[in-house]
């Protein structure tokens, strides 16, 4: 796979292949390219960055967090999502820099942005008149 | 007023409006409730709790900020309003280092964007006056305590 492709899932399905509790989500996520670097932003609500774990191995980039229960009062009348844990990869390949990868999470949201190396990112070359 | 158009270059524009609306609609984030292939569209999912003094519920609303949503609160329901951003400015704000605005593919779409509005009906009467609101970590919090004549009464026996 070549490194400006589109990255791909490494895992199918609703779920994760290896789900550590009984409730393991994949969050949505926007990719974006932007040449340089590609960024990751995953709806992740609920982690803490303590909990939020980002590992790019093999080409692979997997981000994983561990969600603490949300203990509220009373007894539940309306139950529309659950609350489990987040795991999800993607398959970049080769051609970044591993260690370069950021990763800030605010609001809510995990952002990870992996950049390229400098010898594989896209760059215009100037046509000379001769 | 009704124009009549002339010349045969008009419908060709309209057939490229069509285009450019199809494009955008394949290209655009997807709206917050979806595209309408989720039976559970609303935006956000709601989990609701009652204890004797309170109704709380907790609404996942990942990237929003505190002046992004809007409460308000009758006797008889809650409404959740808001907005969440799309685009390079809506995770964490984050711009290139030189100002400018990156040359951008998209790969997945799948954060849903756009305005939000949800009623949730309250089981009985609650407070207006004293409900209260946490934004935590993309997870929102509301508490609504019920009304005196909501909550529980115990009655003492009395021995004859």
């Amino acid at each position: 796979m070549t490194t400006n492709a589109m990255p791909q899932a490494a895992t199918a399905g609703p779920r994760a292949t290896e789900p550590t509790t009984p409730l393991t989500y994949q969050p949505n996520v926007d990719i974006r390219d932007e040449g340089a670097v590609v960024v990751f932003d995953a709806d992740m609500p609920g982690a803490t960055p303590a909990d939020i774990a980002v590992t790019f191995e093999d080409g692979v980039l997997s981000v994983r967090a561990t969600v603490p229960a949300r203990d509220l009062p009373g007894r539940a009348i309306r139950q529309e999502y659950g609350i489990g844990d987040y795991r999800r990869s993607f398959r970049l390949g080769e051609g970044f820099d591993a260690s370069q990868i950021t990763a800030d999470y605010a609001r809510g949201v995990l952002s990870v942005r992996v950049p390229r190396l400098a010898a594989v990112r896209p760059c215009k070359v100037e046509v000379r008149a001769v | 007023m009704t124009t009549f158009r002339t010349g045969f270059a008009l419908p060709m524009e309209d057939l490229r409006d069509e285009f450019d609306r199809l494009w955008t609609s394949l290209t655009a984030a997807p709206p917050l409730h979806g595209w309408g292939l989720r039976p559970d569209g609303a935006f956000p999912a709601v989990n609701v709790r009652e204890s004797g003094k309170a109704i709380t519920i907790e609404a996942e609303v990942p990237g929003l900020d505190t002046a992004d949503v809007d409460i308000s609160v009758t006797g008889e329901e809650l409404v959740l309003k808001g907005s969440r951003r799309g685009g390079c400015e809506a995770a964490n704000g984050r711009s290139p280092d030189d100002g400018t605005e990156p040359k951008v593919t998209w790969h997945r779409r799948e954060r849903g964007t756009g305005m939000f509005e949800r009623r949730i009906p309250m089981p009985v009467a609650v407070d207006a006056a004293r409900v209260e609101a946490r934004l935590v970590n993309g997870v929102l919090t509301v508490t609504c305590p019920k009304a005196p004549e909501a909550q529980p009464h115990r009655v003492e026996v009395r021995s004859a």
